[in-house]
């Protein structure tokens, strides 16, 4: 009896514990690197939890301060300002969601620093509180699921609760659509480059804005299905072992071989790896279309990005005329 | 009856007056030594006893500091530094295919092709190669910038120097010098170093076909004139007014522009003896905290720059 006892009593205090942990529990989830791509999924995720979401500010020179400051300097730009923003809501939650993210498509990976980036921004931010660590494997919603399981149980110990989370967060993750397509202007470029550089609008210092001034329109990688871009990189020697590599090659090749833009920018963070090496591929298989290559780092003074787009646009408006 | 240029740039500040035949009667190299307003007003007082507002059918301004300098002197035209070079250049001689432009802070490459931008490239985080590079080892070696070209055409030979980034080419340059080589031997090597970056990083992958111009204020220097040739094995050709072109191409485009609108925007060679001040805050408005900086021509607010969003800029109708 005093067994039976104390399993009742046992069971209803860990009701308890669960419960505190779901009501109070507040989940960071840092504006930065990919958020914008996986927003409705991780979202609808630590909602449906029922953790109280923290989300960072769209990137400020606040966010980008912290992050220079706090990270190793060798990072890309993205990277660092991933870190501030970690760094802008650490102290405000219980858990912070930092996606290392592995695998987006079979057999193919992404950059490096996504592999490490739980340890690179605890052992770089002081004072941090628990963060996700699993990695993201998202070729499969199988695969996916192992990272919700164990994520899942930071926040709740009930496990149909997760299933049911990851299942609606998959669903809204699916209707999550992206890009932009402005293929009937008269002049439209191709904006190609990885999806943090060309959604942060403060890193990229309004690149988007500054062309539809221009009036000039601007299509995005989205608009072209898997079909076309395993066509695509099929011509290549070797199949593309990084997903955005995949992606802007493809792109970039499709909008310049069946002439949709006038044009290409291509927006890197400077000393990024990967770009270092498509860049040249994409140099190399669209000849003499016009591409420009704005490189981006920490200068706020935006004479040499406008110099850079007005001189481009106004090429591609000779060019055409 | 003249057509104005202005080219504010990082090292100079240029100033043009070109005639109805697109010549140029005057032309003003002022060192802008961070002052861009300074440098303008300093080019209007000596234009001022000279001629007369009306006399000035358009304004053009280019170069990075381009909008402050609009903003002062009412500018028909504002154009990149690109576009200036090339239509300057085309104006100068139809024929050119290829321009090299090396300036104080960037360099850049411009391909033409029946008489339209192509193709072009500017160097991207790295100042190695441009003329504050130039200008800072002439300081070290205490050689006067002038005389830096006669002293690379002097040497027989050259020592090999890292052009890639301007701290080891430095650091490389000190190395040699203490190994003994002679100064000419050095600075020839620095232009051979320069050259090869600038082909390596700004023009790579670029076609550079004959006829070149090579134009901005580096190409002073015959050294490197002499290294450009040696390295492409063509004829490298300066125009007359190479450290002007970027003024004469604002020029130009502001006289079209004019031609087109009817008249002309300027306000006069007066601004000499304004009194500018510059002001600077940080924009409290949003998270952005954006550094504002407010121009004001004798306590008016005549311009606004810095601002992401227009809040302080789009308030003043220019």
């Amino acid at each position: 009896m005093f067994l039976a006892y104390f399993l009742q009593t046992g069971q209803e205090y860990f009701n308890v514990a669960n419960l505190y942990k779901e009501v109070f529990m507040k989940v960071g989830i840092p504006k930065g690197l990919l958020y914008e791509n996986y927003q409705p999924f991780f979202h609808t995720f630590f909602e449906e939890l029922g953790a109280e979401l923290i989300v960072s500010p769209d990137t400020n020179k606040d966010i980008l301060d912290k992050g220079v400051k706090y990270c190793v300097d060798e990072a890309c730009l993205p990277v660092k300002v991933f870190h501030g923003h970690v760094a802008s809501i650490k102290d405000k939650c219980d858990l912070i969601v930092i996606p290392r993210i592995m695998q987006l498509r079979k057999r193919e990976f992404i950059c490096p620093k996504f592999c490490g980036l739980p340890e690179m921004v605890i052992s770089s931010i002081p004072e941090m509180p628990d963060t996700t660590l699993e990695p993201i494997y998202a070729a499969s919603n199988e695969k996916l699921f192992q990272w919700a399981k164990v994520t899942g149980k930071q926040v709740t110990n009930n496990r149909s609760r997760i299933q049911k989370a990851f299942e609606a967060a998959v669903e809204n993750q699916a209707n999550h659509k992206m890009g932009f397509d402005d293929r009937d202007t008269k002049l439209k470029v191709a904006l190609s480059g990885h999806p943090y550089n060309i959604y942060d609008n403060y890193l990229n210092m309004n690149l988007i804005r500054k062309l539809k001034k221009l009036g000039v329109g601007v299509v995005t990688e989205e608009f072209i299905d898997d079909e076309i871009k395993d066509r695509e990189t099929s011509k290549l020697y070797k199949k593309p072992f990084w997903s955005f590599a995949r992606n802007n090659y493809a792109f970039t090749s499709h909008a310049a071989s069946k002439g949709i833009v006038n044009g290409i920018i291509y927006i890197s963070s400077f000393a990024c790896g990967i770009d270092s090496v498509v860049i040249d591929l994409v140099q190399h298989n669209i000849g003499d279309f016009p591409l420009l290559v704005l490189k981006i780092d920490e200068h706020t003074g935006e004479a040499g990005l406008d110099t850079r787009i007005e001189a481009f646009v106004d090429m591609l408006e000779r060019r055409s005329s | 009856m003249y057509y104005l240029g202005v080219d504010v740039g990082s090292v100079s500040t240029d100033l043009v007056l070109l005639n109805q035949n697109k010549q140029v009667v005057e032309k003003l190299y002022l060192r802008t030594k961070g002052k861009p307003i300074a440098a303008v007003q300093e080019g209007f007082r000596m234009l001022k006893n000279k001629y007369g507002n009306s006399e000035i059918l358009a304004a053009g301004t280019t170069g990075s500091g381009r909008q402050i300098a609009s903003t002062l002197i009412g500018a028909d035209a504002v154009k990149n530094e690109i576009t200036a070079h090339a239509v300057a250049a085309l104006d100068t001689d139809g024929d050119v295919r290829t321009i090299i432009e090396i300036g104080g802070q960037d360099s850049k490459i411009i391909v033409l092709k029946n008489g339209i931008v192509t193709d072009f490239a500017m160097n991207t985080v790295c100042a190695a190669g441009t003329g504050s590079f130039l200008d800072r080892q002439a300081e070290r070696l205490e050689i006067p910038i002038e005389a830096f070209g006669d002293y690379a055409l002097k040497a027989n030979s050259y020592v090999r120097i890292a052009g890639r980034c301007a701290v080891f080419a430095e650091s490389d340059m000190i190395h040699k010098q203490q190994l003994g080589y002679n100064e000419g031997e050095i600075i020839r090597g620095l232009c051979h170093a320069l050259v090869r970056n600038y082909l390596n990083n700004v023009a790579k992958g670029k076609e550079i076909k004959d006829k070149i111009f090579f134009q901005g204020g580096v190409a002073a220097n015959k050294g490197m004139k002499a290294a450009f040739e040696e390295s492409l094995g063509i004829q490298v050709v300066i125009p007359e007014h190479y450290n002007m072109m970027g003024a004469i191409g604002a020029a130009i485009i502001a006289k079209e522009k004019v031609e087109k609108a009817g008249k002309t925007n300027f306000k006069g060679f007066d601004l000499a003896d304004s009194v500018f001040q510059s002001k600077s805050f940080e924009c409290e408005g949003c998270s952005n905290g954006c550094e504002v900086v407010n121009i004001q021509e004798n306590e008016n607010v005549i311009g606004c720059f810095g601002d992401r969003c227009g809040k302080w800029g789009s308030k003043l109708a220019m």
